[in-house]
Protein backbone atom coordinates (compact mmCIF):
# COMPACT_ATOMS: atom_id res chain seq x y z
CA UNK A 1 0.00 0.00 0.00
CA UNK A 2 1.69 3.62 -1.34
CA UNK A 3 0.95 6.24 1.36
CA UNK A 4 0.49 9.17 -0.77
CA UNK A 5 -2.35 7.64 -3.48
CA UNK A 6 -3.93 6.25 -0.22
CA UNK A 7 -4.05 9.37 1.77
CA UNK A 8 -5.27 10.75 -1.94
CA UNK A 9 -8.44 7.91 -1.43
CA UNK A 10 -9.43 8.87 1.72
CA UNK A 11 -9.48 12.22 1.24
CA UNK A 12 -12.06 11.86 -1.51
CA UNK A 13 -13.66 9.92 0.63
CA UNK A 14 -14.22 12.41 3.68
CA UNK A 15 -14.41 15.29 0.85
CA UNK A 16 -17.54 12.74 -0.53
CA UNK A 17 -19.28 12.62 2.66
CA UNK A 18 -18.48 16.39 3.93
CA UNK A 19 -20.22 17.35 0.34
CA UNK A 20 -23.55 15.37 1.38
CA UNK A 21 -23.44 17.01 4.66
CA UNK A 22 -22.61 20.38 2.48
CA UNK A 23 -25.36 20.22 -0.19
CA UNK A 24 -28.04 19.99 1.98
CA UNK A 25 -26.68 22.66 4.36
CA UNK A 26 -26.32 25.10 1.93
CA UNK A 27 -29.75 24.64 0.11
CA UNK A 28 -31.38 25.40 3.67
CA UNK A 29 -29.01 28.18 4.39
CA UNK A 30 -29.62 29.34 0.87
CA UNK A 31 -33.53 29.96 1.77
CA UNK A 32 -33.82 30.59 5.28
CA UNK A 33 -30.56 31.92 5.47
CA UNK A 34 -29.46 30.57 9.07
CA UNK A 35 -27.21 28.58 10.50
CA UNK A 36 -29.10 25.21 10.89
CA UNK A 37 -26.76 23.41 12.97
CA UNK A 38 -29.44 20.43 13.52
CA UNK A 39 -28.38 19.05 10.10
CA UNK A 40 -25.86 17.19 11.09
CA UNK A 41 -28.34 15.79 14.01
CA UNK A 42 -30.82 14.68 11.02
CA UNK A 43 -26.99 12.49 9.51
CA UNK A 44 -27.71 10.77 12.86
CA UNK A 45 -31.25 10.46 12.44
CA UNK A 46 -30.78 8.72 8.90
CA UNK A 47 -28.08 6.55 10.37
CA UNK A 48 -29.91 5.26 13.23
CA UNK A 49 -33.20 4.86 11.31
CA UNK A 50 -31.20 2.22 8.68
CA UNK A 51 -29.87 0.94 11.68
CA UNK A 52 -33.20 0.12 13.64
CA UNK A 53 -34.97 -1.59 10.08
CA UNK A 54 -31.60 -3.66 9.76
CA UNK A 55 -31.09 -5.00 13.34
CA UNK A 56 -34.81 -5.33 14.65
CA UNK A 57 -37.08 -5.48 11.63
CA UNK A 58 -34.56 -7.46 9.10
CA UNK A 59 -35.85 -5.23 6.58
CA UNK A 60 -34.20 -5.54 3.46
CA UNK A 61 -31.19 -3.28 2.78
CA UNK A 62 -32.18 -1.39 0.04
CA UNK A 63 -35.72 -0.67 1.63
CA UNK A 64 -34.24 0.10 5.19
CA UNK A 65 -31.74 2.77 3.30
CA UNK A 66 -34.47 4.33 1.88
CA UNK A 67 -36.98 4.52 4.74
CA UNK A 68 -33.56 5.92 6.28
CA UNK A 69 -33.45 8.52 4.08
CA UNK A 70 -37.09 9.46 4.03
CA UNK A 71 -37.68 9.28 8.18
CA UNK A 72 -34.32 12.37 7.50
CA UNK A 73 -36.27 14.01 5.25
CA UNK A 74 -39.56 13.81 7.20
CA UNK A 75 -37.56 15.11 10.73
CA UNK A 76 -36.05 17.97 8.63
CA UNK A 77 -39.79 18.94 7.71
CA UNK A 78 -41.49 18.63 10.74
CA UNK A 79 -38.77 20.64 12.47
CA UNK A 80 -39.23 23.26 9.53
CA UNK A 81 -42.93 22.97 10.36
CA UNK A 82 -43.25 23.40 14.15
CA UNK A 83 -40.03 25.33 15.19
CA UNK A 84 -38.11 27.19 12.52
CA UNK A 85 -41.53 28.17 10.64
CA UNK A 86 -43.41 30.10 13.66
CA UNK A 87 -40.10 31.70 14.19
CA UNK A 88 -39.08 32.89 11.06
CA UNK A 89 -43.00 34.48 10.83
CA UNK A 90 -42.68 36.27 14.29
CA UNK A 91 -38.86 37.51 12.23
CA UNK A 92 -36.61 36.51 14.45
CA UNK A 93 -33.57 37.09 13.94
CA UNK A 94 -30.53 34.60 12.76
CA UNK A 95 -29.52 33.92 16.15
CA UNK A 96 -32.38 33.17 17.89
CA UNK A 97 -32.98 30.25 14.96
CA UNK A 98 -29.63 29.76 15.39
CA UNK A 99 -30.17 28.83 19.24
CA UNK A 100 -33.07 26.86 18.72
CA UNK A 101 -31.31 24.65 16.04
CA UNK A 102 -28.67 23.90 19.26
CA UNK A 103 -31.60 22.67 21.19
CA UNK A 104 -32.63 20.40 18.47
CA UNK A 105 -29.43 19.54 18.02
CA UNK A 106 -29.20 18.41 21.56
CA UNK A 107 -31.80 16.76 22.27
CA UNK A 108 -31.85 14.84 19.08
CA UNK A 109 -28.74 13.19 20.09
CA UNK A 110 -29.82 13.00 23.74
CA UNK A 111 -33.00 10.95 22.60
CA UNK A 112 -31.15 8.72 20.45
CA UNK A 113 -28.26 8.28 23.14
CA UNK A 114 -31.75 6.87 25.02
CA UNK A 115 -33.12 5.02 22.60
CA UNK A 116 -30.01 2.81 21.27
CA UNK A 117 -27.63 3.46 23.92
CA UNK A 118 -23.91 5.49 23.05
CA UNK A 119 -22.46 2.72 21.84
CA UNK A 120 -20.79 2.54 18.74
CA UNK A 121 -22.26 0.33 15.88
CA UNK A 122 -21.81 -0.40 12.88
CA UNK A 123 -23.78 -1.46 9.72
CA UNK A 124 -21.43 -2.97 7.74
CA UNK A 125 -22.79 -6.30 9.51
CA UNK A 126 -25.55 -6.07 7.54
CA UNK A 127 -24.11 -6.48 4.07
CA UNK A 128 -21.39 -9.02 4.29
CA UNK A 129 -18.17 -9.27 3.09
CA UNK A 130 -17.23 -6.22 0.75
CA UNK A 131 -15.30 -5.92 -2.55
CA UNK A 132 -12.22 -3.92 -2.47
CA UNK A 133 -10.90 -1.79 -5.39
CA UNK A 134 -7.27 -0.87 -6.25
CA UNK A 135 -7.23 2.91 -6.90
CA UNK A 136 -4.09 3.44 -8.41
CA UNK A 137 -2.39 1.99 -5.38
CA UNK A 138 -5.07 3.62 -2.98
CA UNK A 139 -7.48 1.14 -1.15
CA UNK A 140 -11.29 1.39 -1.70
CA UNK A 141 -13.79 -0.52 -0.13
CA UNK A 142 -17.42 -1.06 -2.46
CA UNK A 143 -18.93 1.29 0.22
CA UNK A 144 -16.86 3.70 -0.08
CA UNK A 145 -17.09 3.34 -4.17
CA UNK A 146 -20.60 3.80 -3.13
CA UNK A 147 -20.44 7.10 -1.41
CA UNK A 148 -18.23 8.61 -4.57
CA UNK A 149 -21.15 7.45 -6.94
CA UNK A 150 -23.84 8.82 -4.56
CA UNK A 151 -22.24 12.05 -4.06
CA UNK A 152 -21.52 13.24 -7.96
CA UNK A 153 -25.44 11.37 -8.72
CA UNK A 154 -27.00 13.58 -5.84
CA UNK A 155 -25.21 16.93 -7.44
CA UNK A 156 -26.34 16.68 -10.79
CA UNK A 157 -29.99 15.62 -10.03
CA UNK A 158 -29.92 18.69 -7.44
CA UNK A 159 -28.23 20.93 -10.24
CA UNK A 160 -31.01 19.84 -12.56
CA UNK A 161 -33.69 20.25 -10.37
CA UNK A 162 -32.69 23.97 -9.32
CA UNK A 163 -31.83 25.11 -12.90
CA UNK A 164 -34.78 23.00 -14.67
CA UNK A 165 -37.75 22.61 -12.98
CA UNK A 166 -40.13 25.39 -11.79
CA UNK A 167 -39.43 24.18 -7.79
CA UNK A 168 -35.67 25.04 -8.26
CA UNK A 169 -36.63 28.68 -9.86
CA UNK A 170 -39.04 29.38 -6.85
CA UNK A 171 -36.00 27.72 -4.61
CA UNK A 172 -33.64 30.61 -6.37
CA UNK A 173 -36.12 32.77 -6.15
CA UNK A 174 -36.52 32.82 -2.76
CA UNK A 175 -32.87 32.57 -1.89
CA UNK A 176 -32.44 36.10 -3.82
CA UNK A 177 -34.54 37.30 -1.99
CA UNK A 178 -37.81 35.70 0.10
CA UNK A 179 -40.39 39.25 0.20
CA UNK A 180 -40.18 39.90 -3.44
CA UNK A 181 -40.68 35.78 -4.32
CA UNK A 182 -43.56 36.07 -2.16
CA UNK A 183 -45.12 39.42 -4.57
CA UNK A 184 -44.62 37.35 -7.38
CA UNK A 185 -46.98 34.72 -6.02
CA UNK A 186 -43.98 31.95 -4.82
CA UNK A 187 -45.93 30.35 -2.01
CA UNK A 188 -42.54 30.53 0.27
CA UNK A 189 -43.14 28.22 3.25
CA UNK A 190 -44.52 25.43 1.34
CA UNK A 191 -41.01 25.67 -0.75
CA UNK A 192 -38.91 25.85 1.96
CA UNK A 193 -40.64 23.05 3.76
CA UNK A 194 -39.28 20.98 0.77
CA UNK A 195 -36.19 22.22 0.76
CA UNK A 196 -36.19 21.32 4.59
CA UNK A 197 -36.78 17.84 3.49
CA UNK A 198 -34.82 17.43 0.44
CA UNK A 199 -31.78 18.96 2.35
CA UNK A 200 -32.65 16.79 5.17
CA UNK A 201 -32.97 13.25 3.45
CA UNK A 202 -28.96 13.88 1.55
CA UNK A 203 -27.64 13.91 5.43
CA UNK A 204 -29.89 11.41 6.51
CA UNK A 205 -28.03 9.74 3.28
CA UNK A 206 -24.82 10.61 4.49
CA UNK A 207 -25.23 9.56 8.20
CA UNK A 208 -26.30 5.95 6.37
CA UNK A 209 -23.49 5.75 4.21
CA UNK A 210 -20.87 6.45 6.81
CA UNK A 211 -22.35 3.81 8.90
CA UNK A 212 -21.51 1.25 6.60
CA UNK A 213 -18.55 2.72 5.92
CA UNK A 214 -17.20 2.75 9.81
CA UNK A 215 -20.38 2.93 12.15
CA UNK A 216 -22.62 5.51 13.58
CA UNK A 217 -22.72 6.65 17.20
CA UNK A 218 -25.01 9.49 18.83
CA UNK A 219 -22.66 12.16 18.81
CA UNK A 220 -21.09 11.91 15.46
CA UNK A 221 -23.45 14.56 13.96
CA UNK A 222 -21.37 17.00 15.40
CA UNK A 223 -17.80 15.89 13.55
CA UNK A 224 -20.19 15.36 10.30
CA UNK A 225 -22.18 18.76 10.80
CA UNK A 226 -18.27 20.68 11.14
CA UNK A 227 -17.24 18.66 8.23
CA UNK A 228 -20.17 19.99 6.14
CA UNK A 229 -20.47 23.51 7.38
CA UNK A 230 -16.46 24.52 6.68
CA UNK A 231 -17.00 22.74 3.44
CA UNK A 232 -19.79 24.86 2.56
CA UNK A 233 -18.48 28.20 3.89
CA UNK A 234 -15.03 27.31 2.52
CA UNK A 235 -16.37 26.79 -0.78
CA UNK A 236 -18.79 29.51 -0.64
CA UNK A 237 -22.10 29.60 1.87
CA UNK A 238 -25.50 29.28 -0.86
CA UNK A 239 -23.56 27.98 -3.74
CA UNK A 240 -23.90 24.17 -4.00
CA UNK A 241 -20.90 23.42 -6.44
CA UNK A 242 -18.70 25.65 -4.28
CA UNK A 243 -20.20 23.13 -0.91
CA UNK A 244 -18.70 20.17 -2.74
CA UNK A 245 -15.50 22.10 -4.17
CA UNK A 246 -14.92 23.18 -0.71
CA UNK A 247 -15.54 19.96 1.56
CA UNK A 248 -13.03 18.28 -1.09
CA UNK A 249 -10.90 20.83 -0.46
CA UNK A 250 -10.98 20.50 3.17
CA UNK A 251 -10.77 16.72 3.01
CA UNK A 252 -7.38 16.61 1.63
CA UNK A 253 -6.25 19.19 3.86
CA UNK A 254 -7.56 17.30 6.97
CA UNK A 255 -6.20 14.04 5.40
CA UNK A 256 -2.86 15.35 4.22
CA UNK A 257 -2.42 17.21 7.32
CA UNK A 258 -2.53 14.47 9.66
CA UNK A 259 0.40 12.88 7.24
CA UNK A 260 2.65 14.23 9.86
CA UNK A 261 0.88 14.65 12.56
CA UNK A 262 -1.06 12.44 15.03
CA UNK A 263 -4.65 11.98 13.50
CA UNK A 264 -6.48 13.67 16.60
CA UNK A 265 -5.74 17.14 14.91
CA UNK A 266 -7.92 16.89 12.10
CA UNK A 267 -10.55 18.86 13.89
CA UNK A 268 -7.70 21.81 14.90
CA UNK A 269 -6.80 21.67 11.23
CA UNK A 270 -10.49 22.16 9.76
CA UNK A 271 -10.68 24.91 11.74
CA UNK A 272 -7.63 26.59 10.83
CA UNK A 273 -8.51 26.14 7.31
CA UNK A 274 -12.09 27.88 7.67
CA UNK A 275 -10.46 30.81 9.71
CA UNK A 276 -8.16 31.17 7.43
CA UNK A 277 -10.83 31.88 4.58
CA UNK A 278 -12.85 33.93 6.92
CA UNK A 279 -9.84 36.03 7.61
CA UNK A 280 -8.49 36.36 3.72
CA UNK A 281 -11.64 35.37 1.59
CA UNK A 282 -14.74 35.34 3.66
CA UNK A 283 -16.71 34.57 0.11
CA UNK A 284 -15.22 31.30 -0.32
CA UNK A 285 -14.37 29.97 -3.35
CA UNK A 286 -17.00 29.85 -5.36
CA UNK A 287 -18.87 33.95 -4.75
CA UNK A 288 -22.19 33.63 -4.83
CA UNK B 1 -27.73 18.18 54.36
CA UNK B 2 -24.64 16.84 52.89
CA UNK B 3 -26.74 16.65 49.59
CA UNK B 4 -28.30 19.81 50.05
CA UNK B 5 -24.53 22.02 50.60
CA UNK B 6 -23.39 19.60 47.65
CA UNK B 7 -26.15 21.05 45.45
CA UNK B 8 -25.46 25.02 46.68
CA UNK B 9 -21.58 24.23 45.61
CA UNK B 10 -22.53 22.87 41.91
CA UNK B 11 -25.24 26.32 41.85
CA UNK B 12 -21.93 28.18 42.66
CA UNK B 13 -20.23 27.09 40.10
CA UNK B 14 -22.29 27.33 37.16
CA UNK B 15 -23.54 30.56 38.60
CA UNK B 16 -19.58 31.84 38.07
CA UNK B 17 -19.95 30.15 34.54
CA UNK B 18 -23.30 31.68 33.66
CA UNK B 19 -21.92 35.38 35.15
CA UNK B 20 -18.70 35.36 32.52
CA UNK B 21 -20.93 33.86 29.50
CA UNK B 22 -23.39 36.40 30.33
CA UNK B 23 -20.99 39.29 29.39
CA UNK B 24 -19.88 38.09 26.17
CA UNK B 25 -23.36 36.88 25.06
CA UNK B 26 -25.93 39.69 27.11
CA UNK B 27 -23.89 42.30 27.61
CA UNK B 28 -21.98 42.12 24.29
CA UNK B 29 -23.94 40.73 22.36
CA UNK B 30 -21.96 38.04 20.72
CA UNK B 31 -22.80 34.11 20.80
CA UNK B 32 -19.97 32.40 22.27
CA UNK B 33 -20.32 28.80 22.48
CA UNK B 34 -16.75 28.21 24.33
CA UNK B 35 -17.23 28.51 27.66
CA UNK B 36 -16.58 24.98 28.92
CA UNK B 37 -13.06 25.23 26.66
CA UNK B 38 -12.09 28.00 29.92
CA UNK B 39 -13.39 26.05 32.03
CA UNK B 40 -11.75 23.41 31.29
CA UNK B 41 -8.51 24.79 31.48
CA UNK B 42 -8.98 26.22 34.84
CA UNK B 43 -10.04 22.85 35.78
CA UNK B 44 -6.77 20.84 34.04
CA UNK B 45 -4.72 23.86 35.95
CA UNK B 46 -5.84 23.32 38.75
CA UNK B 47 -5.68 19.90 38.37
CA UNK B 48 -2.48 18.94 37.04
CA UNK B 49 -0.57 21.91 39.59
CA UNK B 50 -1.71 20.90 42.82
CA UNK B 51 -1.35 16.74 42.32
CA UNK B 52 1.67 17.33 40.08
CA UNK B 53 3.40 20.55 41.74
CA UNK B 54 1.95 20.21 44.70
CA UNK B 55 1.05 23.98 44.13
CA UNK B 56 -1.74 25.38 46.41
CA UNK B 57 -4.67 25.75 45.74
CA UNK B 58 -5.52 29.68 45.13
CA UNK B 59 -2.11 30.03 43.16
CA UNK B 60 -3.17 27.29 41.02
CA UNK B 61 -6.59 29.25 40.78
CA UNK B 62 -4.60 32.40 39.75
CA UNK B 63 -2.55 30.38 37.19
CA UNK B 64 -5.49 29.04 35.69
CA UNK B 65 -7.05 32.24 34.96
CA UNK B 66 -3.94 33.60 33.42
CA UNK B 67 -3.54 30.40 31.26
CA UNK B 68 -7.40 30.87 30.53
CA UNK B 69 -6.94 34.71 29.54
CA UNK B 70 -3.84 33.74 27.60
CA UNK B 71 -5.45 31.17 25.59
CA UNK B 72 -8.47 33.21 24.97
CA UNK B 73 -6.70 36.31 24.07
CA UNK B 74 -5.16 34.55 20.92
CA UNK B 75 -8.54 33.15 20.25
CA UNK B 76 -9.82 36.01 20.20
CA UNK B 77 -7.76 37.71 18.18
CA UNK B 78 -9.12 35.90 15.31
CA UNK B 79 -12.53 35.57 16.83
CA UNK B 80 -13.00 39.49 17.88
CA UNK B 81 -13.11 39.91 13.91
CA UNK B 82 -16.40 38.08 13.12
CA UNK B 83 -19.64 38.79 14.45
CA UNK B 84 -23.13 36.99 14.59
CA UNK B 85 -23.45 33.29 13.14
CA UNK B 86 -19.64 33.50 12.10
CA UNK B 87 -18.80 33.96 15.96
CA UNK B 88 -20.85 30.90 16.99
CA UNK B 89 -19.39 29.00 14.47
CA UNK B 90 -16.05 29.60 15.38
CA UNK B 91 -16.54 29.60 18.44
CA UNK B 92 -18.19 26.23 18.89
CA UNK B 93 -14.90 24.67 17.17
CA UNK B 94 -12.60 25.87 19.38
CA UNK B 95 -14.60 24.28 22.35
CA UNK B 96 -14.13 20.60 19.75
CA UNK B 97 -10.19 21.59 19.72
CA UNK B 98 -9.68 22.13 23.49
CA UNK B 99 -11.85 19.12 24.34
CA UNK B 100 -9.20 16.65 21.91
CA UNK B 101 -6.95 18.68 23.09
CA UNK B 102 -7.67 17.29 27.05
CA UNK B 103 -8.52 13.69 25.27
CA UNK B 104 -4.95 13.89 23.38
CA UNK B 105 -2.57 15.32 25.07
CA UNK B 106 -1.69 12.30 27.70
CA UNK B 107 1.53 13.06 28.71
CA UNK B 108 -0.06 16.43 30.21
CA UNK B 109 -3.66 15.50 30.88
CA UNK B 110 -3.97 11.38 31.22
CA UNK B 111 -6.49 11.37 28.36
CA UNK B 112 -9.67 10.20 29.11
CA UNK B 113 -8.31 8.56 32.51
CA UNK B 114 -8.48 11.35 34.04
CA UNK B 115 -6.65 13.04 36.88
CA UNK B 116 -7.69 11.90 40.67
CA UNK B 117 -6.76 12.94 43.92
CA UNK B 118 -7.07 16.61 43.56
CA UNK B 119 -6.82 18.17 47.02
CA UNK B 120 -9.25 20.48 48.46
CA UNK B 121 -8.09 23.93 50.23
CA UNK B 122 -8.07 24.21 54.00
CA UNK B 123 -11.28 25.86 54.86
CA UNK B 124 -15.24 24.53 54.24
CA UNK B 125 -15.82 24.50 50.45
CA UNK B 126 -19.18 25.49 50.60
CA UNK B 127 -17.20 29.36 52.10
CA UNK B 128 -14.64 28.92 49.36
CA UNK B 129 -17.00 28.33 46.62
CA UNK B 130 -19.89 31.47 48.05
CA UNK B 131 -17.00 34.23 48.56
CA UNK B 132 -15.73 32.83 45.26
CA UNK B 133 -19.29 34.05 43.62
CA UNK B 134 -20.07 37.15 45.47
CA UNK B 135 -16.43 38.29 44.23
CA UNK B 136 -17.32 37.65 40.25
CA UNK B 137 -20.88 38.39 41.08
CA UNK B 138 -19.51 42.35 42.05
CA UNK B 139 -16.74 42.32 40.11
CA UNK B 140 -19.18 41.61 36.84
CA UNK B 141 -21.68 44.11 38.53
CA UNK B 142 -19.26 46.67 38.73
CA UNK B 143 -17.68 46.05 35.05
CA UNK B 144 -21.04 46.30 33.93
CA UNK B 145 -21.92 49.45 35.33
CA UNK B 146 -19.00 51.11 34.50
CA UNK B 147 -17.94 53.39 31.06
CA UNK B 148 -16.45 50.31 29.65
CA UNK B 149 -19.89 48.13 30.45
CA UNK B 150 -21.89 50.94 28.67
CA UNK B 151 -19.14 50.61 25.36
CA UNK B 152 -19.97 47.03 25.30
CA UNK B 153 -23.79 47.27 25.54
CA UNK B 154 -23.28 50.15 22.51
CA UNK B 155 -21.45 47.48 20.25
CA UNK B 156 -24.51 45.12 20.77
CA UNK B 157 -27.02 47.38 19.90
CA UNK B 158 -25.14 49.19 16.75
CA UNK B 159 -21.51 48.22 16.63
CA UNK B 160 -21.28 50.47 12.96
CA UNK B 161 -22.46 53.39 15.29
CA UNK B 162 -20.16 53.09 18.06
CA UNK B 163 -17.06 52.72 15.75
CA UNK B 164 -18.21 56.40 13.96
CA UNK B 165 -17.57 57.73 17.57
CA UNK B 166 -14.35 57.00 17.06
CA UNK B 167 -14.52 52.96 19.86
CA UNK B 168 -12.10 50.33 18.36
CA UNK B 169 -14.93 48.11 18.82
CA UNK B 170 -12.74 44.45 18.39
CA UNK B 171 -10.16 46.00 21.24
CA UNK B 172 -13.37 45.89 23.40
CA UNK B 173 -14.35 42.59 22.00
CA UNK B 174 -11.32 41.03 22.55
CA UNK B 175 -11.44 42.51 26.09
CA UNK B 176 -14.56 40.80 27.35
CA UNK B 177 -14.19 37.44 25.91
CA UNK B 178 -10.50 37.31 27.78
CA UNK B 179 -11.91 38.65 31.41
CA UNK B 180 -14.75 36.21 30.59
CA UNK B 181 -12.33 33.65 30.31
CA UNK B 182 -10.39 34.19 33.00
CA UNK B 183 -13.96 34.00 35.39
CA UNK B 184 -14.59 31.17 33.55
CA UNK B 185 -11.50 29.19 34.72
CA UNK B 186 -12.27 30.19 38.40
CA UNK B 187 -15.26 28.19 37.90
CA UNK B 188 -13.06 25.05 36.71
CA UNK B 189 -10.47 25.20 39.29
CA UNK B 190 -13.21 25.15 42.07
CA UNK B 191 -14.75 22.32 39.87
CA UNK B 192 -11.47 20.50 40.21
CA UNK B 193 -10.71 20.76 43.72
CA UNK B 194 -14.46 19.56 45.11
CA UNK B 195 -15.27 16.69 42.66
CA UNK B 196 -11.27 15.79 43.07
CA UNK B 197 -11.42 14.30 39.50
CA UNK B 198 -11.51 15.49 36.45
CA UNK B 199 -11.78 14.20 32.58
CA UNK B 200 -12.34 15.52 29.47
CA UNK B 201 -15.82 14.33 29.17
CA UNK B 202 -16.94 17.19 31.95
CA UNK B 203 -15.70 20.00 29.62
CA UNK B 204 -17.03 19.03 26.30
CA UNK B 205 -19.34 21.16 23.44
CA UNK B 206 -22.45 19.84 25.91
CA UNK B 207 -21.61 21.48 28.25
CA UNK B 208 -20.96 24.92 26.80
CA UNK B 209 -24.66 24.30 25.46
CA UNK B 210 -25.67 23.79 29.09
CA UNK B 211 -23.73 26.83 30.40
CA UNK B 212 -25.65 28.71 27.55
CA UNK B 213 -29.40 27.46 28.21
CA UNK B 214 -28.63 28.74 31.68
CA UNK B 215 -28.03 32.20 30.25
CA UNK B 216 -30.72 31.96 28.10
CA UNK B 217 -33.14 30.82 30.55
CA UNK B 218 -32.35 32.96 33.41
CA UNK B 219 -32.02 36.01 30.90
CA UNK B 220 -29.72 37.86 28.96
CA UNK B 221 -27.57 40.93 30.05
CA UNK B 222 -29.19 40.56 33.90
CA UNK B 223 -26.93 39.10 36.56
CA UNK B 224 -29.51 38.28 39.04
CA UNK B 225 -30.57 36.13 35.75
CA UNK B 226 -27.86 34.11 35.52
CA UNK B 227 -27.92 32.92 38.74
CA UNK B 228 -31.18 31.92 39.08
CA UNK B 229 -31.04 30.26 35.92
CA UNK B 230 -28.14 27.96 36.80
CA UNK B 231 -30.21 27.55 40.41
CA UNK B 232 -33.22 26.08 38.07
CA UNK B 233 -30.90 24.04 35.56
CA UNK B 234 -29.33 22.68 38.45
CA UNK B 235 -32.33 21.99 40.61
CA UNK B 236 -34.67 20.44 37.96
CA UNK B 237 -33.08 17.78 36.83
CA UNK B 238 -31.76 16.85 39.86
CA UNK B 239 -35.55 15.71 40.46
CA UNK B 240 -34.55 13.00 37.58
CA UNK B 241 -32.04 11.07 40.32
CA UNK B 242 -35.34 10.08 42.29
CA UNK B 243 -36.92 8.55 39.57
CA UNK B 244 -34.21 6.07 39.34
CA UNK B 245 -33.10 6.26 35.42
CA UNK B 246 -29.86 4.45 35.41
CA UNK B 247 -27.27 7.23 35.47
CA UNK B 248 -26.09 7.04 31.42
CA UNK B 249 -29.61 7.32 30.99
CA UNK B 250 -30.28 10.08 33.56
CA UNK B 251 -27.23 12.20 32.05
CA UNK B 252 -28.40 11.84 28.47
CA UNK B 253 -32.02 13.00 29.86
CA UNK B 254 -30.33 16.23 31.43
CA UNK B 255 -28.99 16.90 27.84
CA UNK B 256 -32.54 15.98 26.01
CA UNK B 257 -34.32 18.43 28.84
CA UNK B 258 -31.64 21.38 27.89
CA UNK B 259 -32.06 20.95 24.36
CA UNK B 260 -36.02 21.00 24.62
CA UNK B 261 -35.76 24.19 27.52
CA UNK B 262 -33.39 25.97 24.54
CA UNK B 263 -36.24 25.39 21.97
CA UNK B 264 -39.09 25.75 24.21
CA UNK B 265 -37.64 29.58 25.07
CA UNK B 266 -36.40 30.05 21.91
CA UNK B 267 -40.07 30.06 20.73
CA UNK B 268 -41.87 31.27 23.78
CA UNK B 269 -39.15 33.54 25.58
CA UNK B 270 -36.46 34.41 23.46
CA UNK B 271 -35.30 37.00 26.51
CA UNK B 272 -35.35 33.89 29.14
CA UNK B 273 -36.85 34.85 32.83
CA UNK B 274 -35.79 38.13 33.45
CA UNK B 275 -33.85 39.45 30.38
CA UNK B 276 -33.18 42.71 29.16
CA UNK B 277 -32.08 41.80 25.98
CA UNK B 278 -33.66 39.35 22.94
CA UNK B 279 -31.13 37.86 20.47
Amino acid sequence: MEIVPQLVANSIIAGSIYSLVALGFNLVYGVTKFFNLAHGALAVVGGYTTFYFLKYLHLNLYLAVVLGVLVAGLVGYLLDKFIYLPLRQRKASGMVLLVASLGVFTAIQALLAILFSSQFQTLSLYIGPQRIFDLFGGIITQTQLIILVSVLLITILLSWILNQTMFGKAVKAISDDEEVAKIVGINTNKIIGYVFFIGSAVAGLAGILVGFDTGIEPTMGMFLLLGGVIGAIVGGIGNIYGGVLGSFLLGFVENFGIWQISGEWKAAIAFILLTLFLIFRPEGIMKK
Amino acid sequence: MEYLIHLVILISIYSILGLSLNLVVGYTGLLSVAQAAFYGIGAYATAILMTGFGINFYLSLVLGMILAALAAFLVGLVLSKFKGDYYALVSLGFNVIIFSVFLNWQSLTRGPLGIPGIPRPAPPFLLVALAALALVYFFCRFLVNSSFGRTLMAIREDEKAIQIFGYQTHHFKLAIFTISAALAAVAGSLFASYISFIDPSTFSLNESVFIFAIIIFGGLADLRGSVLGALFLILLPEALRFVGFPPDVAAQMRQLIYGLILIGLMLYRPQGLIGRYKL
